[in-house]
């Protein structure tokens, strides 16, 4: 079917006036990538059109995961040891006055990275790293080598295999420092690995860590007692603790959600709670958003900096004003989809492309496409399957 | 989401449109967007605004990220003030998330205003009024190609000249009176007032300047924020970084600057307190130019420091420079 979009994808075509084409297309283009929960393979779907472009086998089922950039998903199989790569076939060019889209077929990339049991994966500044809880070990690459597939992956060895995770800060590494007495238990912290991929010695406690998130310059990383933000400083990051405020109900967070246009984050924090965070204010730096039944997943909206999102279990996305800090607008998408049973049980994903928010849902076959302004659903995608982790890439740009 | 440039025409129908008595005993909510154009706005308005300033001191306005705090401030406003010139990157967007009503107004218009590439221009000198404009909410999405925190053909930094800066009083004290009539009388007197102190620090600069060496007056900072103290009182500045301080220098940027340095016989070098030093101290460590201080050019610094407001501001970058040289 064909999701309707308010504004048209082909906008105009400009005449400029010096230095460049005469008629220049101002095009815009959407994909969404669907990894499938029971079956290995990746569908790429074209957001106007509604349909399949392209789709992908994998060697197991995969969380997927885009570049900042958007120029590549990376799909983590933890149970088939492996990280691929998808170039998305969409590139966004900044010219200052100008951006540039080229649009090519998506393609599935040579560049792997391979290791036991690879779960949590962060991608910044043009470098992934993928953290292999088997073996204790990060694997890094830049997203330019993995599009041109040029070059090996950098290994950085934390001290004992657990359920890590690697985040590249400028030219430094934070890798989680594992439980000294239980490699079952969450990691107790964070250690700051320098330039020659040596540690440092900078350790940062945070008990029962689990969850990261960027947001502008900053990157927030969820403990039992509070969250580790780190910043950018003149010799090396800058991590401080921000325990959670006193007023906040019984929890913790174990995942969190970035900003885009506003610096701040968004957590879990009790089943029914979710947490706006600034950690930089110096009263209020959790506000408590309360939702009618239990979170199955939540996201920023990185085109509108004002909303973020959370999907419940009844079955309805929710739009969160992040200013006033309250759900403003709600609508049912799906039948319910309860959180008792397995974590990892298929249930819906949210996905922003622009001014369309995508969720998927895995028991019915379909994507569910919902404008942000009117919140109203504008069309649903038949997808085979159980289409269950999803990304958007595209944008608008001119092409020559 | 349109340029704020662009909605020029429609904000200056708002601007005569909007209310023009402030209600009841309430303050003015005014937002400004740094701490120098914070300063001048408590200058003019004194008491009878709130002011909420986005980048504090010694905060780096190129590179700022806006927090869910600012676009409420920003919703609440009934004046934001911003600089303009494409030197506030993140404000498109704060404006649109906050959704708000307020007039928007680019201080720096009507000022003498420098191309990009340093050359004189009066491109804003026939207009002698600040941009206001309404915002109308539309914006861009996430994933369109944007123009990023580039300054497009002309340098922001323009109270770098104490010229601009009477300008840019005039010009708040205006969009004051526009929103709160019944305030008018006394945004004009601190308006008045506030210059006179502006022309005595015109002079101090000038005299001072005058007193130097005319082969001693080539100087280093971080970046390219002195344009305007260059073309205004004869200074003449060199900078690893262009007018941003987002994009790193390049290694060849930084070679061609050393070159510089030896060949112009550079008299001092400073760091600024909004950029890492450790590029002006790698320069420095070539040179042999010992740093002389550290210069404020695109924030002030917090109470307790040296630079407060603007003018402890430009008389601490006078000092600062005038001693490095004697002393060179």
């Amino acid at each position: 079917m064909t999701v309707r979009f308010h504004r048209p994808m082909i906008l105009a075509c400009a005449i400029a006036l010096s230095g460049y084409p005469a008629c220049a297309e101002q095009i815009e283009a959407w994909r969404v990538f669907v990894a499938d929960h029971s079956e290995p393979v990746v569908r790429a779907f074209d957001l106007r059109e509604g349909k399949e472009v392209d789709r992908f086998a994998l060697a197991g089922a995969a969380r997927l995961h885009r570049s900042q950039s958007g120029r590549v998903v990376y799909a983590v199989q933890r149970d088939a040891n492996r990280v691929q790569m998808i170039g998305t076939g969409i590139a966004l060019g900044d010219h200052g006055d100008h951006g540039d889209i080229t649009i090519e077929a998506p393609a599935l990339l040579d560049a792997i990275l391979a290791g036991r049991k690879p779960v949590h994966l962060v991608e910044r500044d043009g470098t992934v790293a993928a953290f292999f809880d088997d073996e204790g070990i990060a694997r890094l690459v830049s997203e330019h080598a993995a599009l041109e597939g040029t070059e090996e992956p950098r290994d950085i060895a934390s001290s004992a295999p657990h359920h890590g995770v690697a985040i590249p800060f400028g030219v430094h590494l934070l890798v989680t420092r594992p439980h000294p007495s239980d490699p079952g238990a969450l990691p107790v912290g964070l250690d700051l690995f320098g330039p020659d991929g040596a540690p440092t010695g900078d350790h940062a406690p945070c008990p029962d860590l689990h969850g990261e998130a960027q947001s502008g310059n900053l990157v927030a990383v969820a403990c039992a007692t509070g969250l580790l933000v780190v910043a950018p400083g003149p010799e090396r990051p800058d991590i401080r603790h921000l325990p959670y405020a006193t007023g906040l109900p019984e929890g913790k967070t174990t995942k969190l959600v970035g900003g885009k246009g506003l610096r701040y984050f968004l957590g879990n924090f009790a089943a029914r709670t979710l947490v706006l965070i600034d950690p930089t204010q110096a009263e209020e730096s959790f506000r408590p958003v309360e939702l009618p039944t239990r979170v199955v997943d939540f996201a920023t909206h990185p085109a509108k900096p004002r909303f973020a999102l959370a999907f419940t279990e009844d079955g309805y996305l929710h739009r969160i004003d992040v200013i006033a800090g309250q759900i403003d607008r709600s609508v049912r998408l799906t039948a319910p989809y309860s959180m008792d049973g397995h974590w990892s049980d298929p249930r819906p994903r949210i996905a922003v492309a622009g001014p369309l928010i995508v969720v998927s849902d895995p028991l019915a076959g379909h994507l569910h496409v919902v404008d942000t302004e009117t919140f109203e659903p504008t069309g649903a995608i038949a997808v085979e399957g159980e289409p269950f982790s999803l990304v958007a890439v595209g944008g608008a740009g001119e092409t020559h | 989401m349109r340029p704020l440039t662009q909605a020029a025409l429609a904000g200056l129908a708002f601007a005569v449109l909007a209310p023009t008595a402030q209600a009841g005993a309430e303050p003015l909510e005014v937002v400004a967007s740094f701490s120098i154009i914070g300063d001048f706005a408590g200058a003019v308005g004194g008491d009878r605004i709130r002011l909420t300033t986005l980048v504090g001191p010694n905060g780096d306005a190129h590179v700022y990220e806006p927090r869910p705090a600012d676009a409420a401030a920003t919703a609440r406003a009934r004046v934001v003030l911003v600089n303009g010139l494409r030197f506030e990157g993140f404000l498109d967007r704060l404006i649109e998330a906050s959704g708000t009503t307020a007039t928007v107004v680019e201080v720096s218009k009507g000022a003498h205003i420098l191309p990009a590439n340093g050359k004189a221009d009066d491109h804003h000198a026939d207009e002698d009024k600040a941009e206001e404009h309404h915002h109308d909410g539309s914006g861009d999405d996430d994933g369109h190609a944007h123009a990023g925190h580039d300054h497009g053909a002309y340098d922001p930094h323009a109270w770098q000249s104490v010229d601009n800066a009477e300008r840019y009083i005039r010009n708040i004290a205006e969009a004051f009176c526009l929103t709160d009539r019944d305030g008018c009388a006394a945004y004009q007197e601190n308006a008045a007032a506030y210059i006179e102190q502006l022309e005595e620090l015109d002079a101090e600069i000038k005299s001072a300047i005058a007193g130097l060496a005319k082969d001693r007056r080539t100087i280093i900072t971080s970046h390219d924020a002195f344009g305007y103290f260059e073309h205004e009182y004869g200074l003449h500045f060199l900078a690893p970084k262009g007018l941003s301080t987002e994009a790193d220098a390049s290694a060849a940027d930084i070679a061609a600057l050393i070159r510089q340095v030896r060949e112009e016989r550079a008299a001092a070098i400073f760091v600024e307190n909004i950029t890492n030093p450790r590029l002006v101290e790698q320069i420095s460590a070539e040179t042999g130019l010992k740093p002389g201080g550290a210069l404020y050019s695109d924030a002030l610094s917090d109470q307790d420091g040296p630079a407060a407001t603007y003018l402890d501001m430009m008389r601490h970058n006078l000092t600062t420079i005038t001693s490095a040289i004697a002393g060179s």
